[in-house]
């Protein structure tokens, strides 16, 4: 082989002909073997997330639709039986207003003991995972998430707007700073996402925080202070809870 | 020395010749569409647990590369996904039989073709998954770089 080869390049021409002629032959291998290196071709997906924020907060009752699939969502799709649908659990919208209330009898008005209410809320399992997290009607559960894309110690405040007072029929007026509540959830542990507190009447009080990419709940246990004798009368009031995003 | 030196070039080049020649990439301009929009949604809408914070979209490609320098030879297609922002992503595809199915995660490239080039052309239609992982998305479009490799 190297014989022959020598013997083709000879043919080509002289000595100095033939060394030039052997360096541009390796000089354009060179250039062949680099060429497809830097050659065409790149095809690009340019990505984007939609809806990269999303919250939910429920007070009360609230909708979700896709059941808890536990360790089975770690498979895409989730494991048969488990596999919900529509997949992993998306937040509905649900606009009952729950309420929470007392009747004090006659005899106790004004005693100055407190005075536990109960909720017609009749949602006491945590969409979270299912488990019965609150005890209702005792307790109100009040939860919800702040998902959104990049990494973080981010939170979003829960912040609630209270009217001044709640009146009744006869234009009576009652402060909603006479309502507290406690909070807890079971077999819970650590500081509640939305603490204990007591109504801030007339103002826009901050209830709560759900850190980005987590599920905050607690369950509350409301109680009138029962300091004062008002007149007689059903005393109502609306409160408003909100989330909002940066 | 000046007859030695072409030599020693000639005897270098068998050697150099796989590492270089092994792998091409190919001209897949004719793909469609070429720079395509692709909007991923969470997987899990809700943060539940186990927690998953990945992202995924799919989008259909119509593949075309161009294989014509390797007419009547034979070789093997990779599709490679460099390592590149926004970090690890995991990519699976369904064709439509020219090209093989499958899946890699970013750093990584998988066979798609092996056998005789008969035909100037390849072209296949991709139904391409992408899957990232959300909490590495800012606010802003991420151009994801994707080639075709030919080994012979």
């Amino acid at each position: 082989m190297f014989p022959r080869r020598r013997d083709a390049l000879q043919r080509l021409g002289g000595t100095v002909l033939h060394n030039l002629g052997r360096r541009l032959v390796g000089c354009l291998a060179c250039g062949a073997l680099l060429a497809p290196l830097g050659s065409a071709g790149a095809f690009e997906v340019t990505i984007a997330p939609a809806s990269p924020q999303t919250i939910y907060l429920q007070v009360g009752v609230g909708t979700f639709t896709g059941y808890y699939c536990g360790n089975n969502c770690q498979s895409y799709p989730p494991i048969p039986p488990n596999t919900p649908t529509p997949p992993i659990g998306t937040p509905g919208n649900n606009t009952t207003v729950n309420t929470v209330s007392v009747s004090v009898a006659a005899a106790a008005v004004g005693n100055r003991t407190a005075q536990t209410m109960t909720t017609n809320s009749t949602q006491s399992d945590s969409f979270y995972d299912g488990f019965a997290f609150c005890n209702a009607p005792a307790q109100l559960y009040i939860g919800g998430f702040y998902r959104t894309t990049a990494s973080g110690n981010g939170s979003i405040n829960v912040t609630a707007t209270v009217p001044a007072n709640l009146t009744d029929a006869a234009g009576d007026t009652l402060s909603f700073g006479t309502i507290s509540w406690t909070s807890s959830g079971n077999d819970d542990t650590g500081a509640e996402p939305f603490p204990a507190a007591t109504f801030a009447a007339g103002t826009v009080q901050t209830i709560g925080a759900i850190a980005q990419n987590q599920w905050a709940e607690s369950c509350w246990t409301f109680s009138y202070a029962n300091t004062t004798v008002p007149a007689a009368g059903t005393y109502t009031g609306t409160v408003t809870y909100t989330a909002t995003t940066p | 020395m000046r007859l030695r030196s072409p030599s020693l070039l000639l005897i270098a080049l068998p050697a150099v010749l796989p590492a270089l020649a092994g792998t091409t990439r190919i001209d897949d301009s004719a793909t469609l569409p070429y720079a395509a929009p692709l909007t991923v949604h969470w997987e899990q809408p809700s943060p539940r647990p186990p927690l998953n914070n990945f992202m995924r979209g799919t989008l259909t490609l119509r593949v075309k590369l161009n294989v014509a320098p390797w007419l009547r030879r034979s070789g093997r297609i990779y599709l490679t996904l460099p390592a590149q922002q926004p970090g690890p992503m995991f990519v699976s595809w369904v064709t439509q039989g020219h090209l093989l199915p499958g899946q890699l995660t970013s750093g990584s490239r998988t066979l798609v073709y092996s056998g005789p080039i008969t035909t100037p052309f390849i072209e296949d239609t991709l139904e391409l998954t992408l899957r990232v992982d959300g909490t590495r998305l800012q606010e802003q479009l991420y151009h994801v770089n994707f080639n075709f490799e030919m080994d012979e």
